[in-house]
């Protein structure tokens, strides 16, 4: 229990003195209900996940053999393989027995386990979303930091708007753009980039072949960072802006700190404490920036997988991707309800 | 940065690059099985594909991409010959049929698999037996064997095929024949990924390498019967985005994408390296015109306008729409304007084009006139109404969302028939509603589709039969009209007995005129065949059929055995010039990022000394 501790001068005003068995014992009740409720949360999803992609207009089986002419002895035979023609309730009885034990079902269009699918897809998606969000985080907390500290600056204006406008910016006409730029190469820019993708045919072998990936890299994360880093930098700024008028702040400055001490050691803690939740909450959105920056880029992800599942309609896939993203939301949701509580003493002491 | 924020990141980098590994080590596993060479010095042709592979495996692949690489891969009975478009041979030397039209028997060409064993005719029987007999096979070509009675290799070079009933488009198989010594030891064909590589085939090309939704690599086959491709490797490399795909061909990454659409293929113009390929397409668009749906028992349903129950209320539609401004204006004129039905002209011999009297042209006074005639009165509104009652000849024009070209149609169309009196309002639906309300609910008045035809079209034809409309539980059965006339039903049968080539044909043209006549559908134009290539790396490629015809997409195997490509660089000591140098630009990135965090670096620290001095 050492990180609060450093905080608690900072945030010293409303935390109480506590007694270490009650508190730890608090702190699991706590965690315990948050995973209750993620649990609860977790069950809906798989309830709303069934009948919100039943809603979705059209014949699975006639999408799947769209110009192949099939007699209508086929699409029952079809019907019958993508287990169509039971029940409603006993696909869903089916649908739920069998998330349970980890199986998403089978995709139509590409006769494999829809779990196999996923795993497939997840380590890119993991990479592509996990560079961007550190990236995303360091660039916006740092920007939002500085652009708070010397709020109405040239310096806020200039970072707040170019985060703004990019954040603004369709992802697709972004990624479109840097990818005819960057990988194309347009007038004395030379086309360093690929056009596509994670990796090339022939790709090297060994460490080489990290430097390989990492070079397809550059240009999807920069798109998915240039996106959302704006929510951070936003956030931070506003949450440091009210620590700065905080007594405890002018407390520092009278104590004879340096300028920087006050904004490290105790504005900026402060001010994190709300950024941590939004952090986690935000990554949702950033999964769905993934989702269009894996479509341009044709980075073999999660997002990809969705996408072409929603073409299809591939509706064991489209689900299947589609809890994935959604228990992993509320994973990091929960997750940062526990953080929360770790490091805000106020949390704790409610 | 704080303490909080630096164990944040930290936290965060420590998921990515335990993540970084993961994948890598994935990748290389994958590639450790396939053969590893280096790719200089050889002829490589890349062909960029819109789309991913969704099997490997014959019996399961339903996209292009898929069985089109499978027909590079594994020989079928016949193949469309390059120049005609009939029906030649390929791993079927010869063939006969009995009189009664019942039996055909092949003769199978004594070559051999990728891996030595000899190709026999119980390879050829094993897989249609595998496909009539083993529901999990029966996804990509069930409907192809649904006639046969019984497939049997009396020897190893005859195959014997008997038929239920006729079946004139034998001929047309479109069933990649697999090596029965590797197939039958799969335990459940169904589920059966086929990602056992280098694969064994009979094709010009064999598949050595698949990395999922990324590209497939094939390797010429110099076992090949008719000899080894000139080329020795193919590679098709999956875009998600067409647009990116059309950068990767301007820059080089790609050196051929067919399937273009209208702008994409504009956008290739004015660059000196890439041939605009730009030909007659296999694709009929039409209009769907409600004749007053029902299931196949003959039930009524849907809420399609009763006026378009009216032969004469559809073919006065027809001649309200100018196809040629379509052709121009919504093409952009990369289609041919539809005087025929729903075979496109580059069939040279099915396609049926009307004349004289019985074409229809673009006319509004005729139409006018017609509807008149018929008792469709027209009110203070200009909007006609029913002759036995007041409803209105409003009607809805349904289209896909996010259509563009779809988009512009819808305006002309509507007005168009409000000239002659009728009121379209456009309704769009996403693609999986539409294929619903047109298919099987019959929730339309006039839409929009079209079909893609095979050198033999008899399944477009099939798709206007009164068996393929819903059944009474109102499931589709896969009709594109909801149309039903015991003429074209006896037209049809007559067809698929009819093993006289010309006599074939006739009939079929006596079907497409039935169409046109009876304006079901009404076809609008034929939209070209769109596709781009370097020169710089395809130095000949021969499209199918030769004059004029298609590259990427059409049928068989031609243009991509045909294809010649300049010898890449020679290899160098070091592995090669393309990886290296990918990694020199970048370490560079690298360097450039390290360096931008030293600068960032450097001013806090500048500016913590001016806090010092404060």
């Amino acid at each position: 229990m050492t990180a609060p501790i450093e905080i608690e001068p900072a945030a010293g005003p409303a935390a109480g003195p506590e007694d270490g068995r009650g508190a730890r014992r608090g702190a699991l009740g706590y965690a315990l209900a948050k995973l209750g409720g993620a649990l609860l949360s977790i069950g809906m999803v798989v309830v709303a996940t069934f009948f919100l992609f039943r809603l979705i207009p059209g014949d699975p089986a006639i999408a799947y053999t769209r110009d192949v002419p099939l007699t209508p002895d086929q699409l029952t035979l079809l019907r019958r393989q993508m287990g169509l023609d039971r029940p409603l309730p006993e696909q869903f009885l089916d649908f739920v027995a069998r998330a349970l034990q980890g199986d998403l079902g089978t995709s139509y269009e590409y006769r494999r386990p829809v779990a196999e699918l996923i795993g497939e897809r997840l380590g890119p998606t993991l990479l592509l979303v996990g560079t961007g969000l550190v990236i995303a985080v360091t660039l916006g907390l740092w920007q939002g930091t500085r652009a708070a500290w010397n709020h109405g600056g040239r310096l806020d204006r200039f970072s707040t708007g170019i985060s703004l406008t990019l954040w603004s910016v369709p992802t697709f006409w972004l990624g479109l753009l840097l990818l005819m730029v960057f990988a194309a190469g347009v007038g004395p820019i030379p086309g360093i980039f690929p056009t596509r993708g994670m990796e090339d045919v022939d790709a090297p072998d060994g460490p080489m072949y990290l430097l390989h990936v990492a070079h397809h890299l550059v240009l999807p994360c920069i798109t998915l960072v240039a996106v959302v880093y704006a929510q951070y930098l936003v956030v931070m700024r506003s949450s440091l802006l009210d620590e700065i008028g905080q007594d405890y702040v002018t407390t520092a400055r009278a104590k004879g700190l340096r300028d920087a001490q006050v904004r490290r050691r105790h504005a900026v803690p402060n001010a994190l404490l709300p950024t941590v939740t939004l952090v986690f909450l935000h990554i949702g959105l950033v999964v769905q920036g993934a989702v269009t920056t894996e479509t341009v880029y044709s980075w073999p992800g999660l997002g990809l997988l969705f996408y072409e599942a929603i073409k299809g309609p591939d509706f064991a896939v489209m689900q299947g991707t589609f809890m994935v993203l959604c228990v992993a939301v509320i994973i990091m949701n929960t997750l940062a309800d526990v953080l929360y509580h770790v490091l805000d003493p106020r949390v704790r002491s409610a | 940065m704080t303490r909080l924020g630096g164990r944040l990141a930290a936290l965060g980098l420590a998921l990515s690059l335990a993540a970084f590994p993961a994948t890598a080590a994935q990748a290389g596993q994958a590639r450790a099985q396939a053969v590893q060479e280096p790719a200089e010095g050889k002829r490589i042709v890349r062909l960029g594909a819109i789309q991913a592979i969704d099997s490997m495996n014959p019996f399961l692949a339903v996209r292009v991409i898929s069985t089109s690489v499978h027909r590079w891969m594994y020989a079928y009975l016949t193949t469309p010959d390059s120049k005609t478009l009939q029906p030649s041979p390929d791993l079927a030397e010869s063939w006969q049929t009995s009189d009664d039209k019942l039996t055909w028997t092949f003769k199978i060409r004594d070559t051999k698999w990728s891996d030595g064993t000899p190709v026999t005719a119980q390879d050829a029987a094993w897989t249609l037996n595998k496909i009539m007999t083993d529901d999990g096979a029966k996804t990509a070509n069930g409907p192809a064997v649904e006639n046969f009675e019984s497939v049997t290799a009396s020897d190893d070079r005859t195959l014997v095929i008997k038929t239920k009933q006729p079946q004139a488009s034998m001929l047309e198989l479109p069933i990649p024949i697999v090596p029965k010594h590797v197939w039958e030891k799969v335990p459940d064909v169904g589920t059966y990924e086929a990602e056992q590589y280098p694969a064994v085939g009979d094709g010009p090309y064999i598949a050595v390498e698949h990395k999922k939704n990324a590209y497939v690599k094939l390797k010429a086959n110099p076992a090949y019967w008719r000899g080894a491709p000139k080329i020795d490797e193919l590679h098709v490399i999956f875009y998600e985005n067409p647009e990116a795909a059309n950068v990767g061909l301007k820059k080089g990454d790609i050196d051929w994408i067919g399937r273009l659409a209208g702008p994409q293929f504009q956008a290739l113009a004015g660059d000196p390296n890439i041939v605009q390929w730009n030909t007659q397409g296999r694709r009929a668009s039409y209009l769907q015109l409600n004749p007053g749906a029902a299931t196949a028992d003959g039930e009524a349903i849907g809420d399609g306008h009763p006026a378009l129950k009216d032969v004469k209320v559809r073919q006065a539609i027809h001649h309200a729409i100018d196809k040629k401004a379509l052709v121009d204006q919504v093409q952009n004129g990369l289609a041919v304007p539809a005087d025929g039905s729903i075979v496109p002209p580059m069939y040279k011999d099915f396609f049926w084009q009307a004349e004289g009297d019985t074409r229809v042209s673009f006319d509004p006074a005729r139409a006018n006139k017609i509807l008149d005639d018929a008792g469709y009165k027209k009110g203070a509104d200009g909007i006609r109404t029913m002759p036995d009652g007041d409803r209105k000849l409003e009607m809805r024009f349904s289209i896909h969302t996010e259509d563009p070209i779809e988009d512009k149609l819808a305006q002309f169309l509507t007005g168009w028939l409000k000239d002659i009196g009728i009121q379209l309002t456009t309704r769009k639906l996403d693609s999986n509603k539409f294929t619903e309300e047109t298919g099987s609910t019959a929730l339309y008045d006039i839409a929009i589709s079209g079909w893609s035809v095979n050198p033999d079209p008899e399944e477009v034809f099939a798709t206007h039969l009164c068996s393929r409309r819903p059944t009474a539980a109102g499931e589709g059965g896969g009709t594109e009209s909801f149309y039903c006339n015991e003429e074209y039903e006896k037209l049809y049968r007559q067809q698929l007995a009819e093993l006289d080539r010309p006599k074939r044909i006739a009939l079929m043209k006596q079907m497409q005129e039935k169409l046109y006549t009876d304006a079901p559908i009404i076809a609008v134009y034929y939209p070209n065949n769109l596709e781009g290539y370097r020169k710089d790396r395809i130095t000949s490629i021969t499209p199918i059929p030769e004059d004029k015809g298609i590259l990427y997409g059409g049928s068989g195997y031609w243009p991509v055995y045909s294809l010649q490509a300049p010898a890449g660089p020679a290899p160098s000591d070091d592995g090669g010039a393309g990886p290296f140098t990918t990694a020199v630009v970048a370490t560079a990135a690298g360097v450039v990022v390290v360096f931008g965090l030293g600068l960032v670096l450097m001013a806090r620290l500048r500016r913590k000394g001016d806090d010092d001095r404060e």
